[in-house]
């Protein structure tokens, strides 16, 4: 294990069917964790965010490769890793015809500490605003959701590993939520949280890893990744675009995506100012407006397989 | 820890064992109730005029004058069927097992829990077969205020062999269930291979008895209901071997779904 890592995977690799049929739901992937940070793991459907986690969670088995979970191997040690992990699944099932208090007390005596959890059980649920005595087939689609958050948290673990927590929850449970999470994180316990809200990812996470078609294409810190060599600038003249501006624009190598409206020009720009400076010096510029690029479009220039702006 | 699953599994199932208990003792209780209405020489004249595969059909079998008694009467009356209604029990036990938490995805929460996927399986089992003790006691139970309230002449104990006979019979089926639906992992699919087992094992019973000294006799020894005749309990007693051949299958049917449930993914 790496040092400080929490979770370490190696050439992980899990394919389904057999012969022509046989598909790749996750392709070697190589990716460790480190304790006290909170990893976000993105990825549109099917990118295999939850075939990781469900191999994470030995739930099913690789087809190649291992994976390690503080520092135990998580098939052969999947009880005594299970101990000191929390786990939210993207697809929250839980027995319809049970109450929140009796799902909460059964998992806890699972776990063997009755009193103790149950207690933090009741603190978290009064943070997250959850009635527990109503029946989860009672229970909105939210609620359910905040029952299964309180399942994940309520024995503290030292590692928490969630699959799309937050949707379907409301803007100010998911302040509550964030919050939580730099708690976690302030304690020393590690999460490991796959989304596709990336703001979310933006808001809370410490590093970040893109994963696409089963496998894995950039792992970042959040600051480093949103710090790609790409703005988009808005120039607004006072009079109209001068003649000829955009045909000029669009030739320039390090410009890309170009838009007149009136008397404004929208672009993706990469490198230095000075040539875009010197193509609009024949228009009087009022304003300029830089905007470095959202996560969402980092994301989408990933899933583009465009390389200049990684 | 130890005995979580077991206790909330019998949690989430003591209501349906009591529903399903005290409607097949109600219906016990009936058949009971109808037996001074009969002349029992006049029911073996009738059962004589039948041909024998409709008599076997209702699990009668060549003792023809063990079912002009009492308990013969009682044995026809509810032991011929009430295993077949009573086979449909263990099979929604077994497929709660695990094919059911499997399709409805809480097998994911409960698996991320500290619990070996074998300590899942072994608690719930022991907890299902503890609920089919329990339908099996009310069902006794209303056989027994039958012969009570009715002042009925029956030989309880021998009834009380032909009631708890069902125990080894229902863990077998449902040992078979959870088993099939380890080894296929959906639901439906599952339940449509278990009913297709019971029915053909069923029919080959029937002809099987209904055609001595042919093939069919001997095709219907596979079935498992062959080995649950109420006419031989009722004149022979426990039948030791057939009890021991139904829990010794379960227990392989056991060990055979813990390795494949540990070898193999959990559905979603």
């Amino acid at each position: 294990m790496a040092s400080g890592s929490i979770i370490e995977i190696k050439g992980l690799s899990k394919t389904y069917g057999s012969g022509s049929k046989q598909t790749a739901a996750l392709s070697n992937l190589n990716l460790s964790v480190n304790q006290g940070e909170i990893f976000g793991y993105l990825g549109p459907n099917g990118a295999g965010k939850t075939t990781t986690i469900r191999l994470l969670l030995d739930l099913i088995r690789p087809s190649q490769g291992d994976a390690k979970i503080f520092g135990m191997d998580v098939r052969a040690e999947s009880v005594e890793i299970h101990r000191r992990i929390g786990f939210f699944p993207a697809e929250l099932s839980l027995w319809e015809g049970r109450t929140g208090d009796q799902i909460i007390h059964y998992v806890a005596s699972v776990r063997g500490d009755t009193r103790g959890i149950v207690k933090h059980a009741g603190e978290l649920a009064e943070r997250l605003d959850l009635d527990t005595t109503k029946r989860v087939r009672d229970l909105s689609s939210g609620n359910k959701r905040k029952l299964g958050l309180v399942i994940a948290m309520m024995h503290s673990p030292e590692l928490l590993i969630l699959d799309e927590p937050t949707g379907g929850l409301d803007p100010l449970v998911q302040q509550t939520f964030h919050t939580m999470m730099d708690e976690y994180r302030d304690k020393g316990k590690t999460v490991f949280l796959s989304s596709h809200i990336l703001s979310e990812v933006q808001a809370i996470c410490d590093r970040v890893g893109i994963l696409r078609d089963g496998e894995l294409k950039a792992v970042e810190s959040v600051e480093k990744i949103t710090n790609v060599e790409f703005n988009w600038v808005d120039v607004n003249f006072r009079d109209a675009v001068p003649a000829g501006l955009q045909q000029k624009l669009e030739n320039m190598p390090t410009i890309t995506d170009v838009s007149a409206n009136g008397a404004r020009v929208r672009m993706r720009m990469i490198g230095d100012f000075d040539p875009l400076l010197r193509a609009i010096s024949d228009g009087y510029v009022e304003s300029l407006h830089i905007e470095e690029p959202t996560l969402e479009e980092i994301f989408l220039a990933y899933y583009s397989g465009d390389k200049e702006t990684s | 820890m130890i005995g979580s699953v077991f206790l909330e599994t019998l949690k989430q199932t003591w209501k349906q064992m009591v529903y399903w208990g005290v409607g097949l003792a109600a219906m016990a209780l009936l058949i009971v109730l109808m037996v001074p209405l009969f002349d029992m020489q006049s029911v073996a004249q009738l059962l004589e005029s039948f041909p024998p595969v409709i008599l076997a059909m209702v699990g009668i079998g060549e003792d023809l004058a063990i079912f002009t008694t009492n308990e013969g009467f009682v044995a026809i009356g509810f032991f011929g069927k009430s295993a077949l209604i009573f086979a449909v029990y263990p099979v929604v036990m077994g497929m709660r097992i695990s094919a059911n938490e499997e399709d409805n995805g809480t097998s994911d929460v409960l698996l991320s829990l500290p619990i070996a996927r074998a300590q899942v399986i072994v608690e719930k089992f022991l907890a299902y077969a503890l609920s089919i003790v329990g339908v099996v006691v009310l069902i006794y139970l209303g056989l027994h205020v039958g012969v009570i309230a009715g002042g009925v002449e029956l030989d309880v104990a021998r009834l009380a062999e032909v009631t708890f006979y069902l125990i080894p019979l229902m863990v077998f089926i449902m040992a078979a269930t959870m088993l099939i639906a380890i080894l296929v992992r959906r639901r439906t699919v599952a339940l449509g291979i278990v009913t297709a087992f019971v029915i053909i094992s069923y029919m080959l019973q029937t002809i099987g008895a209904a055609a001595e000294g042919t093939v069919a006799e001997s095709m219907g020894a596979v079935s498992f209901l062959t080995y649950y005749n109420a006419g031989e309990i009722l004149s022979q007693g426990f039948i030791w071997p057939h009890i021991a051949g139904f829990l010794g299958l379960s227990a392989a049917m056991l060990l055979a779904s813990l390795y494949r449930y540990e070898q193999r993914d959990i559905a979603v």
